[in-house]
């Protein structure tokens, strides 16, 4: 199950103040910037509660969080809906999409899982990139931003849109936590370390994966809606499949199953993207190289080397307790 | 039109040539799934690379040089992956071995970037294989012949090694179950290694053949993976069967898709392959039942 360590606590206060001084301070550029890392950590927000709690490796991500843009674009631009019903419409399709892969894709594991699951993107990929409704290949635009001006928020404001999204991913963290907490949670883990025991348990096995596979849709669809209305345009190749494999490397770079780590990973994905792109077009070369070394490292990403330095030296302050009162004296 | 023999024929050898193109790539990637466990996103890559050296030597030397030569490089590079990486992912999980690929593909992209630069190269057809040729009442171009020929006589050549050799019966018995293999005095290693090269020289000749007939492009393996990982997921893991079966299904289905139902052909392949994962998890012709 989740649990917040202290450094889990610490971790989320320096990331919370960080991207709050970000906001207040920055100018336009950092503050794109900032906008463009919060829509990621809600995506990988998702994709660490299934991967990382269920082991559940989806490479559908990025594509359900196409439909959460796409839906959205659709329904407020070409259905004439008003943004906060076509936001909310759009999630719930996300979600109900994501329940049904998740339904279907509940008997298969490992590879057998990550192929099926790239099987569904691509179709959702494949059809947008024909479909005109969807605007084809040419993608759509004229994607309107949320209306708050009644309660005196601007929103097409690059700063009050930064900050929408940081509220946005709170929320979103707070959701994820409360499910992992909840008894659904705790089942789905169940399931993850011994799927014959929990059914032998009488748990309905495949509910539990689709009702949390949906949740995490959900909120996939948030960073999608959220991403369609920042850039105010999108096309087909928000949905291909290097999206969701790029949206995995960001867990595993920032430490999978441990619900901060893949925020800080969006974090230094984001920066160190824009930092090597503005010094070579090659920067997919280091990120390859770096992933490389992360996964052969067995570290668990960033944050989860952290912890285990952590954990180690606990473990050796408890094995030598006089070191700690000597220290303590001096 | 739709009646006409002569537009299924053409349709049918179409088809019958991605088949074939599909087959080469996918074989050596089931083979190594089945064989070693291991998943190799990298093998488009792979595929990239062997067009491009094919590329290179064919302006040196010729395309039947690059033809011979471009398979020997990309098994050279497959020796390479296979010291540096492969034999330590062995024992880690799916999702590693998908990740640490993952990273080559970035890498390999890139670097066929630097080496080759960013604008699409082309290679001449052979001057034999250059015209078009009468069969079964229709033209067609005597190079996509070549391939059709070609693909089906690496499958007779892999289904006799495979199924009447000695090796081909240690590589079964490595597929079936590794360490009975490894206790009965098979140097399974040794075997995986082996398999490891045959099977990215098979993908390195992909992209030699395929290098006059598409532009050589750095993303060009990127394009391949996708359909690759279809066909043996369709085909199931670990079986040569099961690559035929799937290449010919997606060649099929792809070619004949794309003429009678335009709007759905691209949706359509990947129904089909949801379809066979939701009635058959394991694929049509999985290695171990």
């Amino acid at each position: 199950m989740f649990r917040h360590t202290p450094l889990r606590y610490a971790a989320l206060v320096v990331l919370t103040s960080a991207a709050l001084f970000q906001a207040f301070t920055a100018q336009y550029f950092g503050l794109e910037i900032l906008t463009e890392i919060l829509i990621l950590a809600i995506l990988v927000l998702a994709l660490d509660i299934v991967a990382g709690f269920g082991g559940m490796v989806s490479l559908c991500h990025g594509a359900l969080m196409g439909v959460g843009a796409y839906g959205y674009a659709v329904l407020s631009t070409k259905a004439g809906l008003t943004p906060p019903v076509a936001m909310a419409a759009a999630v719930g399709i996300t979600a109900s999409i994501s329940w049904i892969i998740g339904a279907i894709c509940s008997r298969s594991n490992g590879i057998y899982f990550i192929m099926a699951t790239l099987a569904f993107g691509q179709m959702a990929y494949s059809y947008v990139f024909e479909a005109p409704i969807f605007g084809g290949d040419d993608g759509l635009g004229g994607i309107e931003r949320l209306d708050l001006s009644f309660i005196g928020v601007d929103l097409n404001d690059t700063r009050t849109f930064a900050l929408f999204c940081l509220v946005a991913l709170v929320a979103m963290y707070g959701l994820a936590v409360m499910v992992l907490r909840s008894g659904l949670g705790r089942s789905f883990s169940g399931v993850m370390h011994n799927e014959q025991r929990m059914r032998a348990l009488g748990l309905t096995v495949w509910r539990v994966k689709a009702d949390v596979f949906g949740i995490s849709g959900l909120i996939a669809g948030v960073a999608g809606v959220l991403a369609a209305q920042h850039i105010m345009y999108i096309s087909p190749g928000l949905m291909a499949w290097t999206v969701s494999g790029e949206a995995l490397v960001v867990v595993i770079f920032g430490g999978l199953g441990t619900l901060v780590g893949p925020l800080v990973g969006a974090a230094v994905f984001v920066v160190l993207k824009h930092e090597l792109s503005s010094l070579t077009t090659y920067w997919h070369l280091i990120v390859g190289v770096i992933l490389i070394g992360v996964v052969m490292s067995r570290t668990n990403g960033i944050f989860g080397f952290i912890e285990d330095y952590f954990a180690a030296r606990n473990k050796a302050v408890e094995a030598n307790p006089k070191a700690t009162e000597v220290t303590k004296d001096a | 039109m739709t009646t006409d023999l002569g537009f299924w024929t053409l349709q049918a050898l179409n088809a019958l040539q991605l088949s074939m193109l599909l087959f080469l790539l996918s074989v050596g990637l089931t083979v190594i799934f089945g064989l070693m466990h291991f998943v190799n996103l990298a093998h488009g890559a792979l595929y990239a690379l062997g067009a491009y050296a094919a590329a290179s030597v064919a302006t040196m030397w010729g395309y039947w040089a690059a033809f011979l030569l471009a398979p020997v490089a990309v098994a050279g590079v497959g020796v390479l992956l296979y010291s540096g990486f492969i034999q330590r992912m062995r024992k880690s999980g799916p999702m590693a071995q998908v990740l640490v690929t993952f990273g080559l593909i970035f890498v390999l992209l890139d670097v066929t970037r630097i080496v080759w630069g960013d604008l699409p190269l082309a290679i001449e057809v052979p001057a034999i294989l250059g015209g078009r040729l009468a069969f079964l009442g229709v033209e067609y171009p005597t190079y996509r012949l070549f391939i059709i020929v070609l693909g089906l006589v690496v499958l007779a050549g892999l289904a006799f090694v495979l199924g009447r050799t000695q090796i081909g019966a240690m590589i079964r018995a490595g597929v079936d179950n590794d360490e009975m293999a490894a206790c009965l005095g098979i140097n399974v290693e040794r075997l995986f290694f082996c398999v490891f090269c045959v099977g990215c020289a098979l993908a390195g000749l992909a992209g030699a053949v395929a290098a006059p007939l598409l532009s050589v492009t750095p993303d060009m393996g990127l394009q391949i993976l996708i359909p690759t990982l279809i066909v043996i997921v369709i085909g199931g893991l670990g079986s040569l069967k099961g690559a035929v079966a799937g290449s010919l299904i997606y060649g099929f289905v792809q070619t004949f898709g794309a003429v009678l139902a335009p709007q759905l052909s691209s949706v359509l392949i990947y129904a089909l392959l949801a379809a066979v994962l939701v009635i058959k998890p394991v694929g049509l012709f999985p290695a171990k039942g």
